[in-house]
């Protein structure tokens, strides 16, 4: 137990055995920081390309995505949605244009809508929206995103509809390497109504789209793109959080360590050439912080 | 911890413009990567700048400080490096 103590002293709190500076701020652990940090970065590059991660680039998947839009729907005793395979095509083939055509946006470049790619799946729809998202990290972000915007919001929680699909496809958007999330709601045209709640009305005759917010685009660039993966079949994948837990425990390893160095060098008075830990902690409280902004991307 | 506090209090005081400084870079690095959202490039290079920053701000204080030596600026490139490399993977998951 002594030997324990001992050693969680050496690496944290500054005293005789590690030259009064926490072992774990040596100039020779922050070169193994380094190197870890490198070798993360090509591990991972080298085991998505021998296909070890499934071919994603991130944590979002469709079993997941549609688990949370039940379950955002159910909270509000709305009724659930059920996965329907033509909506899912009908997502693929509009992420896949994305790609194809370079736009981020509801509408095309060329005039394409989201309808016309839900009619050319083959489903007729009475009802029809669609949600996008674009480099999110995780598939609760996507989600909670959403919920957040009030367009977003409406459409994912429109009690009209019955069906949901989702398309999650990796590909190159304005030159950058981008994950896109489609996804696509309807209710089918003479369906019986079966909404939660609700009483049976009479059937639409004129075909009802809910157009989302238009967002401007930029000229059409024909940049053929190779889409790298999509998610058809419903997987899950912890990777990326594993890897946002380990960064976690290293800030916080090295935070705790600043905080102790720092008090115990205060307390003993020790004059050391030593960087600020003061800076250092704002530093990776900063960078932290940013980490999670990152792993937000956007929505339109 | 009244230690903790008194240093922290007399070590911001001595130094209040320089800390200062870093917060204000700190809280537009975050205001940075919250406009560009999703814009990895654009997050890359916000998160390239501000690490540079760190490196620099640290040469900077130093030198003022009369206190620079060649084991502090490694100091800062080393801990700014491996955060750069970490974050990178978060911001390029391909």
């Amino acid at each position: 137990m002594k030997q324990i103590i001992d050693t969680v002293h050496h690496f944290f709190i500054p005293r005789h055995t590690n030259n009064f500076t926490a072992k774990l701020l040596h100039h020779d652990f922050l070169t193994i920081y380094l190197i870890v940090a490198i070798l993360f970065g090509a591990g991972i590059k080298h085991m998505q390309q021998s296909g070890n991660i499934l071919g994603y680039a991130t944590d979002v998947t469709v079993q997941k995505l549609y688990e949370l839009t039940n379950a955002e729907r159910s909270k509000i005793n709305l009724n659930t949605l059920n996965y329907n395979d033509e909506l899912a095509a009908a997502a693929r083939q509009k992420a896949q244009d994305m790609f194809a055509k370079d736009y981020w946006s509801h509408y095309g470049p060329e005039g394409e809508t989201p309808w016309q790619f839900i009619l050319a799946s083959g489903y007729q729809y009475e009802y029809a929206g669609e949600n996008l998202a674009k480099n999110f990290m995780f598939s609760d972000g996507v989600v909670k995103a959403w919920l957040d915007s009030t367009t977003h919001r409406d459409n994912l929680l429109r009690k009209e509809y019955s069906d949901v699909g989702f398309a999650v496809v990796n590909g190159v958007l304005n030159g950058e390497e981008t994950t896109l999330v489609v996804q696509m709601f309807g209710k089918p045209l003479y369906a019986n109504d079966t909404v939660a709640g609700g009483t049976p009305k009479p059937e639409a005759e004129k075909v009802v789209a809910q157009k989302p917010n238009i967002v401007e685009q930029p000229a059409a660039k024909p940049i053929v793109s190779e889409v790298l993966a999509y998610d058809a079949t419903p997987q899950q994948s912890s990777f990326f959080s594993t890897y946002l837990n380990i960064n976690m425990v290293f800030f916080a390893m090295l935070m705790i360590a600043l905080i102790l160095d720092f008090y115990f060098a205060a307390k003993l008075n020790l004059i050391r050439v030593r960087g600020k830990n003061l800076i250092h902690f704002l530093f990776l409280g900063f960078i932290a912080i940013g980490a999670f902004i990152i792993i937000q991307g956007s929505i339109t | 911890m009244n230690i903790l506090v008194k240093h922290l209090k007399t070590e911001v005081k001595k130094h209040a413009f320089d800390y200062l400084l870093f917060f204000t870079a700190g809280v537009v690095f975050l205001m940075g990567l919250n406009i560009f959202r999703g814009e990895r490039l654009l997050e890359f290079i916000i998160l390239l700048s501000f690490v540079s920053f760190y490196i620099i701000w640290g040469i900077y204080h130093h030198i003022i400080e009369d206190s620079l030596h060649l084991k502090i600026v490694l100091e800062y490139i080393l801990i700014g490096f491996a955060i750069l490399f970490l974050i990178k993977v978060l911001i390029f998951p391909f």
